[in-house]
This record gives structure tokens, C-alpha cells and sequence, in this order.
């Protein structure tokens, strides 16, 4: 282990040439990029030492974003344009550095800072009018009973609390200009809590729920389940609904940004 | 509300005249919503690091590789890296990369009617210029079908047009790739790195890059004939269209008739000049996702001497090569610092044989000592206790593999695979020694000249070598044999040898299952009838293109995996074009008979061949002739490479000045203390007599387009004398009088402890 000295929150966007990677990769991804940048990063404690990187949350696969946060660790310090240099130097395909917040190196860690975060998609296969219904009925309920699965576990949980706020956006221009006219697409904007109580919002949890009030099976981009779980399907789990089943698809979903506490009251 | 439109009924698979395309690039929205749907979408995404994208207004003409295997394989390919690097290093070139789609995303793009596209401008492969396709393992060739259908490219070269890209084939298959060359526009035999650029160069001066006409057709400034015609007279490269096989009534092969004067009677492989200096493939290619050999790689050596007869490879590679050591650790310092990778592999066919392994790996653990360096491939009587220290120092990962090949002894010396029962057990000593528990031990069954004594003696020898380790381990020391079945490979002593039946084969492995029993032994054998297919395709003829197709349109991909292998479906197609894959796989073909692939050659010769298969016959060994005596391989005289056998071997083209040479400041060479090397080529050639004249850099300047260090290395070789190329380390140790290696090695009793290693086979 070598000591931090140095601890610089790294404000990122994520686009599409780094947008299929799963965390684990990801991470691999950064530690690659440090070392082509000759950044002198602190290694974490046990047999085998990492970098210290330590991200806010992990951002499942397939996830577009544009405002996340990581935590690197130096053994050595640096200024704020020496790291961007050498950030640049070796900064991943696909990852933008948008800011560099220099941090107190004993503060608390940034995961434990996050209160929410906010997400949009398209959605291909409604159209805006029963969306708007769809998503008036969800805010409306007092509750939205889901169920988490975890390997064979099943546990019943309750989503409306983290659910702040659900509203339609106009679709992806991408994916509008995909939809006319026989593929209806509308966008969804949604803001979700992130507690160290309750949990965290999941954006495709949400879908489900959206799906749900309009009787459609969902098909989800790869790893907008599980963050960071490899995207590998369960074994005799098809992706694909059954022929002639309704279905809404998710396109572009993208984590618009995440909230620390000192930025966002709840 | 409307609903997503229902997918058009997936076209069967078998539909020969493959999907409709969309228009390319392809819209972004549709490649999201097939990835969306399988698994791995990273490997089919793109955007890797050193990846390179061009414009394509910018670019004369385009390449796409495709490589007919998983992103996980193609991408871990040392070769793709360097071609890639090659091409994409020429402003006025493009290449870019798509690999086999698994076949979740087969049915994708069949049902959603896409086209395969490349990564890095998301184009259908029909829009390429060029495809070049890798092959290198027979069981991908319905990958390779399935990937031509799916990026739009008819299956045949009789079918395409001026429209269509070219189709050439390299990599190690291609020494017959006659069961596959209906597909093939042209194949390049031997090394890339320059015929490359060779191949472009000439496509562009005959006009082949395509470019829009004026009434939205593609058009090209020649015919697709003449461009095959052109690259016939590129040396190395075969047209397999300009020749039409004939056979004998008893369906043997008779001759290959060229139907053109541009046809050369026989093409023999390209050899990559300075190898020993120059190092492509710095900026590799860095995936994204996890693949099979997930580290930086340098090769540090081409080619192999040990002459193991069943080893194609062995002789594909010839003649042997070594990077100078300067030029190899600063090498591996830029592939490390431009990849970001913490570990790079050394490789070769078998690293413990290069001469400056010690020297290279010590160096780079000194300079980088956070960096892990890997050698992928070690033979069992080269692995030494210095070389498991420079190596093992930091990073010791995984399993420890070797590979006896044989049993007994006696079946060893058949096969020329020179390591003793005591050389394996001393090996696995070490390995136990310093840690390992488990060892795994790959064999081979089915060998020429096999016994059921030969087989059996699988069992002794993972029992002794089992012992040892139960003297460090105790109960907790394994010896898990891995057991393969022999197929004849073309160019090959073995070539001739037929494989045993599948009888034959479960006999031998229930026999060696029943001797294997007891604790801490483990067998696993692979499935015998994929390599019956392995073999029939490996030696067939132009009559199995038909057989290749039905199979695929009977729905073959991915035969190397078991899960996706059908033996029925193969044979199914073999017996509708009347053919049998038992002919090919198991006849013992008489020496004097014509065979189909003897019109393409790596340069050794098919009367060496036959002496080595009689000599193994009759169980003589032949000693490594880097070393020992020369056998008269044939490589010199076809690709004027001249070996020096004997003393000193083909290292003597490496010269050291004196060392002590270094200067203030010179980055690698003066940080690790070593003499500045420099390759002077073949005795004989010009460049030779320049270095030592003290002339380098007046010479043809091939030297100096060394990178790194050797470029720096003008300076010092001018100052070195005639008396530089009669260097004696490492040669010293190893006596004058020594005639084969491994007699070699037993001189240097103090360096090898025990030997031990990988090796490929």
C-alpha cells in the first residue's frame, strides 16, 4: 500500500465508444489510461494491491453519462493541469473529463455522498400520450411493489420511494428519426434516490413499472439490470419476447448526471 | 400505439444468397438495438484504444480484416496487432477490424436484415477494398463463410464482382488452403509485414479502390481478372483461381494445371526482412473488454530449430530470427507505456530458446519493475532456475503447463520432441518447488508408429512426476494430463501419416483411463471426431469447398466448439458430395503420390520432409540444427536466407560492438549497459560488409529504419571491427564441439537446474 497524499474527484462523461463496457472493465479501462499517463497513482491495501480509483457508482453497461464522479487517489501530487495533461495523455476512448475537484483526502467516501441521480431514454414501441398517463398513474401511486432478484433470491421492495420525479421528453433524435412512422418512440426523464437506507433507483425498474401500466414486456438495453454484473444472460433466460408479444424497447438511455448532498436537497 | 413492426421471419440460415443490406455506414439506432439484444455487445462496439479511425474520402484504399473467430480470439492475435498497425502507419491506407459474431448476433443481423459490420466506421465488409481474412485454424472455416454472407460478399470468387472487395487470405493455415479456396480471390504465404503494403501499393496502381460512378454505381479502374493476375506476380502471393486441380480414377490427386502464364508453378512464402531490428505492432490494439491473451506482446524470436515433426509451425517460421536485446527491451517499453498494459508476454514458438531471454526479461524487471513479463511458450529442457526467477519474480498466475507430447521416451525420439523422462521429471521438481501444486501435462495420442506400450506410458510418467510433487505438496499435489489426438499437419514430416480410426482412439484412452486412476491424477481428452475433421480439412483438396458450404448451410459455426460441433452434420455433407472424411483424415498416403498442396511451399522442401518422416519411421531423432549438423531444410536456397548452422547459428548475423560504448543520455542502451546490437544481414550481404567496414549507415539503410535503439546505434557499429561478429558470449559456455542443442544445454550444468516449461506443439 503506498499513502494518498492526494485525492482529486474526477467529474467524467461517458459516450458511445465506451459505452458497452461493464464495470469491471471499466475499471480496468482507467487503471490502463493512469499508467499511459505515468499518473503516480496510490495503491489500495492487501496481496494485491489496485489503484485507487474509487467510483460514485458504477455505471451498468450500456449506460451513456454525462456527469459522473470518481475519486483518484495520488501517492504523489500534482497540480490540477499537470494531472489534466497527463489524464489526457492516456484518457480511455469514449471518456470525457469534464472537471477535477481537488478533495480532502480524509473525507467521507464519495459513494457514501450520493443522494440521487437522473436518467433519460427513448422509448420505442409508445407514444407520448399513453407514456404521460403511464407515468402520472406511477407518481401517483402510494406504492410500487417490485421484486429484487439476486442470484435465486427473491425479495419483495418497494419503488415509489425512490422515485422522485417521472416526466416525458420528447425522444433521442436519433431514435426519432428511426421511429416514424410504423415505431412510435417517446422520451422519458426521471430523477431517483439514491439512499443509504432504501437503496438505490433503478432506471429499468422504472421501465418495467412504465411497461407494466401499459401491459408491454420491455426489452432492456444489455446491463441496464444489474450494475456491474457481467451482461451475460441467465442461462435458458431469453432476451427476446415471445413473437407477436407488445413490447417496449429502451434506446439511449443516458445517466444525466449524479447529485452529491451538498448539491441537491431533498 | 404503435408497436415495433414484427420481425421478418428469420431466413434460414442455409439461405445461400444471405440478408438484405441496409445502406452503409449503418444508422447508429439499428446497430444499438441488435447489440442491445446479445451478449458481449463489447465485442462488437468498438473504440478501443489505438484503434484508429479514418476518413474515408481521405484514404486510397480500405482493408478490413476479418478475423473468422471470437473478438476474445481475434483480438489476443499478435499478427492482426502488428497488420493493423502496418496498414493504419500509411496516411493513403485504411484497415479496419470485424470479427466472427457469436451466433446470438448472427440471428440478430439475419432477422433484422443488417449487414456484418466493421468496428471502426461501421461499414458491411462489401464496402472494403480488400478483406483480409486469417486463416489459421480449419475448424473456422464456416466462421469464415458465415462472415462473407453476412457482410454482404458472395462465398465464391467466381461469384463476385468489381463490385465485391478482394478476398486474401493469410496466416499459418494457408500452406493448403485448398478446401477453402473457392472463397479465396488470393492468399498470402508467409510473413505480412511487408507484402502488405506490397499487395496495396499495387491494388492502387491498377486502379482497384472503388469509387462512386456517375450514376451511384461502384466502379474500379480495373477488372477483378486482371487484379488477380497482378498479384500473381507478387511473390508469395497465390491465386488459386488461375489453376485447376485434376484427379486420378481412384480419387487421388493428380496435378494442378495453371491456366494462365502469370501462374508460377509453385509460390513459396514471403520472409520479413530485419526482423531482428525493426519491431512493428508498438501501438497495439487495447480492448475493452476481457479477451484470452489480455497483455502486450512482443515476439522475440521467429521460428524454431527443434525440428519436432508434428509441429507445423516449426516449419512455416523458418528461417530462426532473433530481436537484437537492445531493440527488444525497447521495444517492450513502448508497447508498454503506449498500451498501458502492466504485463507483456515474451513470445515465440519457444522463448527459453532465445538467446538474450535472461538478459531481456532482468533488464525489463530492473526498468519496470512494476511490469510482469510472461513467456507463454518454454520447452521442458530450456526452463532453468535463473528463468523462472526473472520471470516469476513478480506475478505468478494460473497453472504451470508443459508439454512431453509423448509418453515413453522411444515415442519422443519418433516425434523428435529430445526431452527425457529425467528432464520432466527434473522440470517438475522446480515447479513444485517453488510453489506449483497442481501441474498440467499436455499429451498427444495417435502419434506415427504409436503403441499401446507408448500410450500407457502417459500414466508412468504423470505418476513419477506425481511423486515428486508429493514430496513438496503432499496430498495436495495434482498432475492433470491433457490428452489430444494427433492430426497430420501439411508441411509436416507428418503429413503423410494417416490418423488412427476413432476405434483406435477409444481404445487407447479407455486403456489409459483405466491407468490413470487413483488420487491426484486427473485425464481429460478432447473430442476425437473434431479432430478428424481438423485432419480431413488440414490435408484435403478442392473438392471439400462443396463440402465446406453444405456444411454451413447445414448450419456448422464454431466447429472448434464443442458445444457447437456436429460430427453428423459434417458427415452428412461429406457423403452428399460422395466424399469421405476418413479418407482424408486416416489414409496413410504413399510418399511418391502427388499431393494438393505441393504447389505452395514455406521453402522447405518436400524431399527433407520425407527423409525426416523416414528417419522418424525408424525412431532417429534429429538434433536441433541451430546447433548441430545442417539437414538441408531447403529454406536458404528458396528464399536466400542463409542459416549458419553449427557453432554459432543464425545469431551471428547479430553483431555487438565492443561494449562500453554507451553515452551520456542514450536512454535504453546506456541505462541496461549492453553494446549497441546491430543486424547485418545474411555473410554475403551488402549490408554485412558495410557494418563492418564501418559503413552502416552508407549501406542501403535498411539497419537504420530500425526503431529505438537501434537507430541510435549507427555510432557504434562503425566503430566495430571484423572481430565484433566473432562474439563469444553466450557462445563460450556452450563449447564448440556441440552438436545439438540440448547436448548444448547439459554443458551448461550450473545454469540449468531443472528444465521445465510450455511448450506449443
Amino acid at each position: 500500500m503506498s499513502e494518498s497524499k492526494q485525492r482529486w474527484r474526477i467529474v467524467f462523461a461517458r459516450d458511445d465508444d465506451a459505452r458497452f463496457l461493464s464495470h469491471l472493465d471499466a475499471i480496468h479501462l482507467w487503471e490502463r489510461a493512469f499508467r499511459r499517463g505515468e499518473i503516480p497513482v496510490a495503491t489500495s491495501e492487501g496481496f494485491s494491491p489496485r489503484p485507487r480509483l474509487v467510483f460514485a457508482a458504477p455505471l451498468p453497461l450500456g449506460m451513456l453519462a454525462e456527469h459522473e464522479f470518481a475519486d483518484l487517489f495520488l501517492a504523489e501530487r500534482l497540480t490540477r493541469s499537470d494531472l489534466r495533461t497527463r489524464l489526457a495523455d492516456g484518457m480511455p476512448r469514449g471518456y470525457r473529463l469534464i472537471d477535477l475537484r481537488d478533495e480532502w483526502v480524509g473525507g467521507p467516501a464519495v459513494a457514501t455522498r450520493l443522494v440521487a441521480a437522473d436518467y433519460r431514454m427513448t422509448l420505442l414501441g409508445v407514444a407520448a400520450d399513453p407514456l404521460e398517463d403511464a407515468a402520472r398513474r406511477l407518481l401517483a401511486a402510494t406504492a410500487l411493489r417490485r421484486e429484487k432478484r439476486r442470484e435465486k433470491k427473491v425479495t419483495a421492495y418497494d419503488l415509489r420511494p425512490l422515485l422522485l420525479d417521472l416526466q416525458v421528453r420528447p425522444p433521442d433524435a436519433t431514435a426519432g428519426a428511426m421511429a416514424a412512422p410504423d415505431l412510435a418512440a417517446a422520451g422519458l426523464w426521471m430523477r431517483l434516490r439514491h439512499s443509504q437506507e432504501l437503496g438505490s433507483g433503478r432506471a429499468d425498474e422504472v421501465v418495467a413499472a412504465v411497461a407494466d401500466e401499459l401491459g408491454l414486456t420491455t426489452i432492456a438495453p444489455p446491463g441496464s439490470g444489474e450494475a456491474g454484473a457481467e451482461e451475460e444472460a441467465e442461462p435458458g433466460r431469453s432476451i427476446e419476447p415471445l413473437p407477436g408479444q407488445p413490447t417496449l424497447e429502451i434506446v439511449r438511455p443516458v445517466r444525466e448526471r449524479l447529485w452529491l448532498s451538498d448539491e441537491l436537497a431533498l | 400505439m404503435t408497436t415495433i413492426p414484427p420481425a421478418d421471419p428469420t431466413p434460414p440460415a442455409t439461405d445461400p444468397s444471405g440478408p438484405q443490406h441496409a445502406p452503409s455506414p449503418l444508422p447508429p439506432l439499428a446497430v444499438e438495438r441488435v447489440l442491445g439484444r446479445v451478449r458481449k455487445p463489447g465485442r462488437y462496439a468498438g473504440g478501443e484504444w489505438n484503434s484508429v479511425q479514418k476518413d474515408w474520402a481521405s484514404v486510397a484504399l480500405k482493408w478490413c480484416f476479418a478475423y473468422p473467430d471470437l473478438y476474445e480470439i481475434g483480438m489476443s492475435n499478435l499478427g492482426l496487432r502488428i497488420l493493423y498497425e502496418v496498414l493504419n502507419d500509411r496516411p493513403d491506407r485504411l484497415a479496419e477490424r470485424c470479427f466472427a459474431p457469436d451466433v446470438d448476433l448472427q440471428a440478430q443481423l439475419r432477422s433484422a436484415r443488417l449487414p456484418l459490420w466493421s468496428l471502426e466506421t461501421r461499414r458491411a465488409l462489401r464496402d472494403f477494398d480488400v478483406l483480409g481474412v486469417s486463416l489459421g485454424y480449419e475448424l473456422t472455416y464456416t466462421n469464415l463463410l458465415d462472415m462473407l454472407d453476412l457482410g454482404g460478399v458472395p462465398l465464391t470468387t467466381e461469384e463476385r464482382t468489381e463490385a465485391d472487395p478482394l478476398v486474401i487470405a493469410g496466416g499459418s493455415s494457408v500452406l493448403n488452403p485448398e478446401p477453402i479456396a473457392d472463397s479465396l480471390d488470393a492468399v498470402l504465404l508467409g510473413e505480412g509485414e511487408e507484402a502488405v503494403l506490397e499487395i496495396s501499393d499495387a491494388l492502387e496502381r491498377m486502379g482497384w479502390p472503388r469509387r462512386l460512378g456517375p450514376a451511384g454505381e461502384w466502379r474500379r479502374g480495373v477488372a477483378r481478372a486482371d487484379a488477380l493476375m497482378a498479384l500473381a506476380n507478387i511473390p508469395g502471393v497465390y491465386v488459386p483461381s488461375l489453376y485447376r486441380p485434376h484427379y486420378n480414377s481412384d480419387g487421388t490427386f493428380a496435378r494442378l494445371e495453371a491456366l494462365a502464364a502469370e501462374a508460377p508453378p509453385q509460390i513459396i512464402g514471403r520472409i520479413a526482412a530485419d526482423f531482428e531490428t525493426e519491431v512493428h505492432g508498438i501501438r497495439q490494439l487495447v480492448p475493452n473488454i476481457a479477451i484470452v491473451f489480455d497483455r502486450a506482446q512482443l515476439e522475440v524470436m521467429r521460428g524454431c530449430t527443434r525440428g519436432c515433426r508434428f509441429c507445423q509451425a516449426g516449419i512455416n517460421y523458418r528461417p530462426l530470427r532473433e530481436r537484437a536485446p537492445d531493440v527488444a527491451v525497447a521495444a517492450a517499453q513502448s508497447i508498454l507505456k503506449s498500451t498501458g498494459y502492466e504485463e507483456i508476454g515474451l513470445t515465440s514458438l519457444s522463448t527459453a530458446d532465445y538467446t538474450y531471454v535472461n538478459e531481456v526479461a532482468t533488464t525489463l524487471h530492473r526498468l519496470r519493475p512494476q511490469a510482469t513479463v510472461s513467456l507463454p511458450s518454454t520447452r521442458v529442457d530450456a526452463f532453468t532456475v535463473e528463468l523462472v526467477d526473472a520471470i516469476v519474480l513478480n506475478g505468478r498466475r494460473g497453472g504451470f503447463t508443459f508439454a512431453p507430447e509423448a509418453g515413453s521416451q522411444r515415442l519422443r525420439d519418433v516425434i523428435n520432441k529430445g526431452v527425457s523422462d529425467e528432464e520432466i521429471a527434473r522440470c517438475a521438481e522446480l515447479a513444485f518447488r517453488r510453489g506449483w501444486s497442481a501441474l498440467k501435462l499436455y499429451f498427444m495420442i495417435g502419434l506415427p508408429g504409436e503403441t499401446m506400450d507408448d500410450v500407457l506410458a502417459i500414466a508412468d510418467i504423470c505418476r513419477r512426476v506425481l511423486q515428486v510433487g508429493r514430496q513438496y505438496h503432499g496430498g495436495k499435489a495434482q498432475v492433470k494430463a491433457n490428452v489430444s489426438t494427433f492430426v497430420p499437419k501439411v508441411a509436416t514430416p507428418f503429413m503423410w501419416s494417416g490418423q488412427d480410426t476413432t476405434a483406435e482412439i477409444e481404445a487407447k484412452v479407455a486403456a489409459l483411463r483405466k491407468a490413470m486412476r487413483g488420487g491426484g491424477l486427473d485425464l481429460r481428452w478432447s473430442e476425437p471426431r473434431s479432430s478428424i475433421l481438423e485432419a480431413a480439412l488440414g490435408r484435403g483438396d478442392r473438392r471439400l469447398n462443396a463440402v465446406v458450404r453444405r456444411a454451413w448451410r447445414k448450419g456448422a459455426r464454431f466447429d472448434g466448439w464443442d458445444e457447437h460441433f456436429s460430427y453428423e452434420r459434417w458427415q452428412a455433407a461429406f457423403e452428399e458430395e460422395g466424399l469421405d472424411p476418413a479418407w482424408y483424415a486416416q489414409r496413410d498416403i504413399p510418399l511418391n503420390e502427388a499431393l494438393p498442396w505441393d504447389h505452395l511451399s514455406c521453402g522447405v522442401t518436400r524431399e527433407f520432409l520425407a527423409r525426416d518422416y523416414r528417419r522418424a519411421l525408424s525412431g532417429k531423432s534429429a538434433a536441433d540444427c541451430h546447433w548441430g549438423p545442417c539437414y538441408n531444410c531447403g529454406v536458404p536456397a528458396a528464399t536466400g536466407f542463409e542459416c549458419q548452422t553449427g557453432e554459432q547459428g543464425p545469431r551471428a548475423l547479430l553483431v555487438r560492438p565492443e561494449t562500453g560504448e554507451t553515452e551520456p543520455g542514450d536512454g535504453v542502451a546506456a541505462e541496461t549497459r549492453m553494446g549497441r546490437w546491430r543486424y547485418v544481414g545474411p555473410p554475403g550481404d551488402p549490408r554485412r560488409q558495410g557494418a563492418v567496414d564501418g559503413a552502416a549507415e552508407r549501406g542501403n539503410g535498411a539497419a537504420e529504419r530500425g526503431n529505438g535503439a537501434a537507430e541510435r546505434g549507427n555510432g557504434a557499429a562503425e566503430r566495430a571491427g571484423p572481430e565484433a561478429a566473432a562474439i563469444s558470449w553466450p557462445y563460450n559456455l556452450m563449447g564448440t564441439k556441440v552438436q545439438s542443442k540440448s547436448a548444448g544445454l547439459s554443458g551448461l550444468a550450473s545454469l540449468v537446474e531443472a528444465a521445465g516449461g510450455e511448450s506449443t506443439g
